[in-house]
């Protein structure tokens, strides 16, 4: 919970603790990082009628756009969008039940799926629109609850969600790291889009660590933050490529 | 109006005055209090009971079948989606506070202003606030994911020290408009009491013990009087700002957001004037009904009261034409590519007829006809015209909450938005809306009787020569 | 322990125990199967609130990716590439992530169809004994190989006919015609490997090498190698396709050729390119004028001089692949792309053309079924010299295009289904006798392409079998027995383990192996732990190129069957291929090229729609001369106007809820047309297109993406 209005800082000196770095020249839309995150993260399915209404659950989602005509047409690179994880997340202030709350300790934006009231706020004030609300109790058939990963809450209907950077996968390597003495080493541990991505266009770890594989290649080049305009500090930088 | 064509030998110009104008139209103070009751405590007719019975049957499957299947199955029966989390449920919300504000300006802003023409309908206004404002909370709790966790949006002290987020817009909104509810309530109640006392002197059985506790042992002497004036007068001045404050507030949930075509500084004052805007109209409406339905209503609400009303639906409409315009200049002038993509999909999206309907309802039609006198004299006209004026106003809102949502700064994610249970939902809170009413007008005198004779006292009609001249005396 | 053992030290000790568990387990249970257990009776090895990783391979297809599964309590809960594995280096497919759907289905055969295992496999030894060996046929799938290397010896000791691989991706990838190709340049038949990572510039002819086509994990490597190989520039990717696949989408250069028109291209390039170069002109591109070729293409001229310019600068990798091949002239396609590599001399070299290393316990080179083949295979059935045909691992009533007849050749066969699915073609068994799913099974997969390492994928069972199913290898090993004779002698095992052990514990003589033990035992467990073996040994062969410039290389013009004025593209969808739509999560992933979900879809040119009058999600059907379909028109901006494109892999009619009576096969529409390597001309065909209906409100396809911020439809700016 924030106290003060915070400073307005630039993206660009923003560190955060947790951060991603997405190469959009090698992702190949190949949809493995959905799949993942779903599997982990007992993200349900809503079958085709509510898929087709904007309804799909998908944490993270495969973008891309048209540019020209046939036959000059191009395909943009496939832009994976998730929660950007801001440093000033538009979607905190505006939940009347503290249910989206920011973790100064892992400076994420934080769900918290049993104080969600369902009132939507969050989600319409996402500019990256990359939150999914629960619509209705989607059936999962037994025995397929047996999937169920023990480590995340399954959620109900009425309750809002998103990508949480694999914050249960943060924490066991923190416990582990802890109970032996030490710190976090860069690469113990991923979250399951980048733990599967077959192009590794996704690379996950800490930010605020000069010598992490994360921070290196967000200083590499010419990444871009997406909408970092608008002040949110997203934690997540996208190389174009090409 | 015949029947109170008392004195016939009367000149021509007094004749004029008294026809036109209530206040200038005295009738004994019993024969009025009776004709109200009579109104009120006849014995309802065919009308009333078919009414009563399709209106309830209309709740029963809109608001309490339907909700009840939505909060069982999800929002998911409704049509809201990504990117329109909202949809029908908050331009229902807005609508209905919007509804709201003409009560008290009616009987708030026109009290303190002594606008006199106020005085016969101020009890229809003031309730129309009160009946506004539950089903502006229906149409919130609706929409809300999990409502039966909506108490935790109350500051209420529990165990582990959880209190609502001050920082979001939706916290102010349910302070405003709780604090709006119970002070327009409360404002209801206190002129009534004066009534509830003279209904309980002509009442017997459930009614009179209905009244008596109502009129909280009202005597009529001249210290309750002056304690009553002045509650009234602090309430009418403490109840302007929060009018003002909760249409203002209910503008946050949008301009405070980071969306494009809601972040608008302009939203406050133009979400007060359109909510005026179709407050008036509501309210015009509700006289016109009340008026050709009800027995010797005639006699108080009468051509020059949709007249004044008219004029004022004027003025506002010409107000909220410059908001509307200086919003939409403002926005695009401001040169942000999604607000001109929004901007363009209002008015040439697939429902861009709706953007160019607003400004036929809002604006052509108004001005077209309220100009004139003899139409704007003409109740059923009038009352017309304010139906318009908020089918043009629910446009607004749709404009602004669902069309406005499928277009965001995420361009993958635009989604047209059709609505599923929420046309029950919301035909069944308009029903609930007009039963309170129906209800109400066999309970409660919807006319403030000691506010109008109160005015005619006040009012007289003095002869200097030949020229016949209207005289007030101060009252209050 | 005497000492004091307080709870802090404990906590420590449950810490580096959690630490090493990934390492440990595999060589932990000695039982075979994990039971799930209360809480009480917890297995000594499993402790409460600690997951259990286990090594296998992955069988959503049959490239042979290592697999490491989280389990819990006896529960499968995730699956994550095995870091160790060769192939795949620890990464996976969004079909590998979605196998627990198949795991945990809830469609899936629960029980033998006679009730119970024992008469199921009195039945079997029934079917074994009383037919003649020459009327008893297997059709297998492209994975196992445990299990196919186990019907092998039985057949070869019995004189059964040996099994016959089959899967509709390889028909899709024509792999016969791939090997043929090989073998018709280099006299040496294999399986082309391509290396995309060491390479400067791709030429790619049609392969979706990154969807599904051979092995896509390493071949998405190897891109990555092309885009971002740390001491090289970007390379360059050229994609020659009549539609824009996920993988042409990725190119740098999308060329859209007349479709069978691959091969002349490559030629007429390889000749321009030559030009350019100067010198003499080498005979295999002699023969075309790519002025003509430009014509019938479809391309600008001067665009393929453009594209030749790349061969004086750079190496050009030259790929044949998918749909190029599956043309009447697919094999000269094959052939002409494979020739273009010698401009860049590259065979045998880093960025160029190699054969598959051939697996640890392989001696030749193997290959699935061709079309033709199966047609062979088909007419034997229809003809009565198979009477009785066990299936495994694969579902020929879906897979096989309609028009070979596979369905109703089986009224003339006892069909025995051992499918963990209710499948199309368990619909049709006489017999179910359901196989575990992949994660309850034993195993082994030979790598057959991807990786210059030999590598032997292991399977082990990372969860006890759910449901009352039983391995078919275990079936057969004791309907065998039961059956006596010759068929107990060809398969002297107890279990399908003992098989495995003896066929693994043969490498344990092998040098230079990723692991070695000293016994069979050891050998096995770290078989299991590391989940596989791999040879350490670059084994990837060169092939001799030194004649195809002087080759002769036919400049075929495709031929088309049927009406229609439209080519026709099918491909296999990426993200369901074969078997995956019965998976709801896979359903629910969004196709990389339309984000299309649930359901089947008609890829059409904006332009040629306009002129049909057609929009999207009008229901359009698709007639060929062999079947017609139906499906909702996409309007796909990546398309050539004279093609329309449908997607493979659902219009199920059984296979569970999920999958059954959604969208539309394109196989049905599939002639019986082979190229010259006996693969299907699945391409070699024209259709007609005829609305259906037009598009309603609130009926089409379900897309992720928004029509309105993509194709600026609702905002009057359509394109």
């Amino acid at each position: 919970m924030t106290n003060a209005i915070p400073e307005v800082k630039l993206a660009e000196e923003h560190v955060g603790k947790w951060g991603m770095v997405i190469n959009q020249d090698i992702c190949t839309g190949c949809q493995a990082c959905v799949a993942a995150c779903a599997m982990e993260n007992n993200i349900t399915f809503v079958g085709e009628e509510d898929s087709g209404y904007g309804r799909s659950m998908h944490w993270i989602r495969i973008e891309r756009f048209w540019e020209g005509e046939y036959p000059e047409v191009k395909m943009t690179p496939n832009q994976p969008m998730l929660c950007q994880q801001c440093g000033s997340a538009p979607c905190e202030p505006v939940c009347p039940a503290f249910a989206t709350v920011h973790s100064t300790a892992e400076s994420l934006n934080l769900q918290v799926y049993n104080r969600c009231v369902g009132t939507r706020y969050c989600a319409n004030n996402c500019p990256y629109q990359v939150r999914s609300f629960n619509w209705r109790d989607y059936e999962r058939p037994e025995p397929l609850p047996n999937q169920f990963n023990p480590d995340v809450t399954v959620r109900r209907r009425g309750v809002m969600e998103k990508c949480t950077f694999c914050i249960q996968r943060i924490h066991k390597a923190q416990d582990e790291a802890k109970s032996e003495g030490r710190e976090v080493m860069d690469g113990e541990f991923t979250t399951a889009c980048a733990q599967a991505c077959p192009a590794t266009a996704i690379t996950f770890g800490r930010t605020d660590d000069p010598q992490s594989l994360v921070s290196q290649l967000a200083h590499k080049g010419h990444g871009v933050k997406h909408l970092e305009e608008l002040g949110t500090l997203p934690s997540v930088t996208y190389f174009k490529g090409g | 109006m015949a029947d109170h064509k008392h004195d016939a030998g009367h000149a021509h110009t007094e004749e004029h005055f008294r026809e036109k104008h209530l206040m200038l139209d005295p009738l004994p103070r019993g024969q009025m209090n009776d004709m109200v009751m009579e109104s009120m405590t006849g014995k309802p007719g065919w009308k009333f009971w078919t009414a009563v019975i399709i209106l309830s049957g209309i709740v029963a499957y809109g608001l309490v079948y339907s909700w009840a299947k939505m909060i069982a199955e999800g929002v998911g029966i409704a049509g809201v989606n990504r990117p329109s989390y909202w949809g029908i449920f908050l331009v229902n919300t807005v609508f209905w506070i919007g509804i709201s504000h003409a009560g008290t300006f009616i009987s708030a802003i026109l009290r303190v202003f002594k606008a006199e023409f106020r005085r016969p309908f101020t009890r229809a206004a003031e309730l129309m606030t009160t009946f506004g404002l539950v089903q502006a909370g229906f149409s919130v709790f609706m929409h809300m994911g999990r409502v039966w966790l909506s108490y935790w949006l109350f500051p209420y002290p529990n165990q582990r020290m959880l209190w609502p987020n001050l920082h979001s817009p939706l916290t102010w909104d349910l302070l405003a408009i709780t604090t709006y509810l119970l002070s327009s309530t409360m404002y209801l109640f206190l002129p009534l009491i004066p009534d509830m006392a003279m209904a309980r002197d002509r009442s017997t059985g459930w009614r009179k013990n209905l009244y008596k506790a109502l009129a909280l042992g009202f005597r009529g002497t001249e210290g309750e009087w002056t304690h009553l004036r002045h509650a009234m007068n602090i309430f009418a001045f403490a109840i302007i700002p929060v009018m003002f404050s909760v249409h203002t507030i209910v503008s946050w949930d949008f301009a405070a957001a980071t969306r494009p075509g809601w972040n608008s500084t302009i939203f406050g004052p133009y979400f007060v004037v359109g909510a005026l805007h179709s407050g008036m109209g509501a309210a015009v409406i509700v006289l016109a009904v009340i008026r050709s339905n009800m027995k010797h209503m005639d006699y108080f609400i009468r051509a020059e009261h949709f007249d004044a009303i008219g004029k004022l639906m004027l003025i506002i409409s010409m107000t909220w034409a410059y908001f509307f315009f200086n919003d939409y200049m403002v926005q695009w002038y401001g040169g942000d590519k999604w607000t001109h993509q929004l901007l363009h999909f209002h008015e040439a999206g697939p429902l861009g007829w709706m953007w160019f309907a607003m400004l036929f309802c809002n604006v052509v039609v108004p001005w077209a006809i309220l100009w004139n006198t003899k139409w704007r004299s003409t109740p059923w006209l009038v009352s017309t015209v304010g139906i318009i004026i908020n089918v043009g106003m629910w446009f607004e809102r749709y404009i602004i909450v669902p069309i406005s949502l499928t277009i965001n700064r995420a361009p993958f994610t635009w989604r047209m938005y059709t609505p599923g249970v929420e046309i029950p939902l919301g035909i069944g809170t308009l029903a609930l809306f007009i039963l309170l009413y129906v209800l109400a007008s066999k309970l409660i005198p919807l006319i403030p009787v000691w506010e109008v004779q109160e005015g005619q006292m006040a009012h007289e009609l003095k002869k200097f020569g030949r020229e016949t001249v209207v005289s007030v005396s101060e009252l209050e | 322990m005497t000492e004091q053992f307080s709870r802090r030290d404990f906590l420590k000790l449950a810490g580096l125990g959690a630490a090493t568990t990934a390492i440990l387990t595999g060589c932990g249970p000695a039982s075979r199967y994990v039971k799930r257990e209360p809480y009480q009776q917890m297995p000594e090895y499993n402790s409460v609130g600690q997951s259990t990783y286990y090594a296998t391979t992955c069988r959503e297809c049959a490239a042979g990716c290592g697999l490491v599964v989280r389990t819990y309590q006896g529960r499968a809960l995730k699956t994550e590439g095995n870091a160790n594995h060769p192939l795949n280096l620890g990464k996976t497919c969004a079909r590998g992530q979605a196998t627990l759907h198949g795991l945990y289905n809830p469609d899936r055969v629960q029980a033998p169809s006679t009730g119970d295992w024992d008469s199921a496999i009195q039945t079997v030894a029934d079917a074994l004994k009383n037919y003649k060996p020459g009327e008893v046929a297997f059709l297998m799938g492209m994975a196992p190989d445990h299990l196919f290397d186990l019907v092998s010896d039985l057949a070869n000791a019995t004189g059964m006919n040996g099994p016959v691989r089959y899967g509709a991706l390889g028909m899709f990838e024509a792999r016969a015609t791939l090997s043929k190709a090989a073998e018709n340049l280099f006299g040496q038949a294999g399986l082309p490997w391509f290396d995309l990572g060491g390479a400067q510039v791709v030429f790619s002819f049609g392969a979706n090498f990154l969807e599904t086509w051979l092995s896509p994990l390493p071949y998405t490597r190897g891109f990555v190698g092309l885009r971002e190989g740390e001491t090289k520039l970007r390379g360059t990717f050229v994609q020659f396709e009549a539609r824009m696949s996920a993988t042409g989408a990725k190119a740098d250069h999308w060329v859209p050729v007349r479709p069978g028109t691959e091969g002349l291209v490559a030629l007429a390039i390889g000749k321009l390119a030559s030009e350019l170069r100067g010198g003499a002109m080498p005979r295999v591109f002699s023969s075309v004028n790519p002025a003509e070729v430009a014509e019938s293409a479809g391309v600008e001229l001067e665009a393929l001089h453009h594209l030749a310019e790349m061969f004086v600068n750079f190496n050009v990798l030259a790929i044949p692949g998918g749909a190029a091949l599956g043309q009447s002239n697919g094999l000269e396609i094959a052939e002409a792309v494979l020739a273009l590599n010698a401009l860049s001399d590259n065979f045998g070299k880093p960025g160029g053309v190699y054969l598959s290393a051939l697996a640890p316990n392989q001696t030749e080179t193997s290959r699935p079924a061709s079309a033709e083949e199966m047609a062979a295979f088909v007419e034997k059935m229809k003809s009565g010299a198979i009477k009785a045909l066990f299936v495994h691992g694969v579902n020929p009533v879906f897979e096989l295009p309609a028009a070979l007849g596979f369905k109703d050749a089986l009224a003339n066969v006892e069909l025995f289904s051992f499918a963990t699915f209710p499948d199309e073609t368990a619909a049709e068994a006489k017999h179910v006798f359901p196989d575990h799913h992949g994660l309850e099974s034993w195993g082994y997969q030979r790598v057959a392409t991807g990786v210059s390492l030999p590598v032997l994928s292991g399977a082990q069972p990372v969860v006890s079998p759910f449901y009352d199913t039983r391995a078919t290898a275990d079936v057969l090993i004791a309907a065998a027995k039961l059956a006596g004779g010759k068929f107990a002698e060809a398969l002297p095992f107890a279990d399908e383990v003992e098989f495995i052990q003896s066929k693994v514990g043969a490498l344990m003589s092998e040098a230079s192996g990723s692991f070695s033990a000293a016994d069979a035992a050891t050998f096995m467990a770290y078989f299991q732990q590391y989940g596989g073996w791999f040879k350490n040994a670059d084994a990837l062969i060169a092939p001799d190129g030194s004649g195809v410039l002087n080759g002769n290389v036919k400049a075929a013009e495709p031929e088309f069957a049927g009406e229609g004025e439209f080519f026709f593209v099918p491909f296999v969808s990426p993200t369901l291929a074969e078997a995956g739509a019965n998976k709801p999560w896979l359903q629910e992933l969004p196709d990389p090229t339309t984000t299309v979900m649930w359901n089947t879809w008609v890829e059409i040119n904006p332009e040629t729609a306009h002129e049909l009058g057609l929009q999207n999600d009008d229901m359009v059907r698709i007639v060929s001369e062999a079947g017609e379909v139906e499906a909702y028109v996409y309007l796909y901006p990546a398309i050539r106007p004279d093609t329309i494109a449908m997607p493979f892999g659902q219009g199920h009619t059984a296979y569970g809820r999920y999958a059954e009576k959604r969208g539309a096969n394109p196989a049905d529409l599939f002639g019986v047309h082979f190229n010259e390597a006996g693969d299907l001309a699945f391409g070699g065909m024209k259709v007609k297109v005829e609305k259906v209906r037009a598009a309603q409100s609130g009926v089409g396809l379900a897309r992720l993406e928004s029509r309105i911020g993509v194709y600026g439809e609702a905002l009057g700016e359509e394109h």
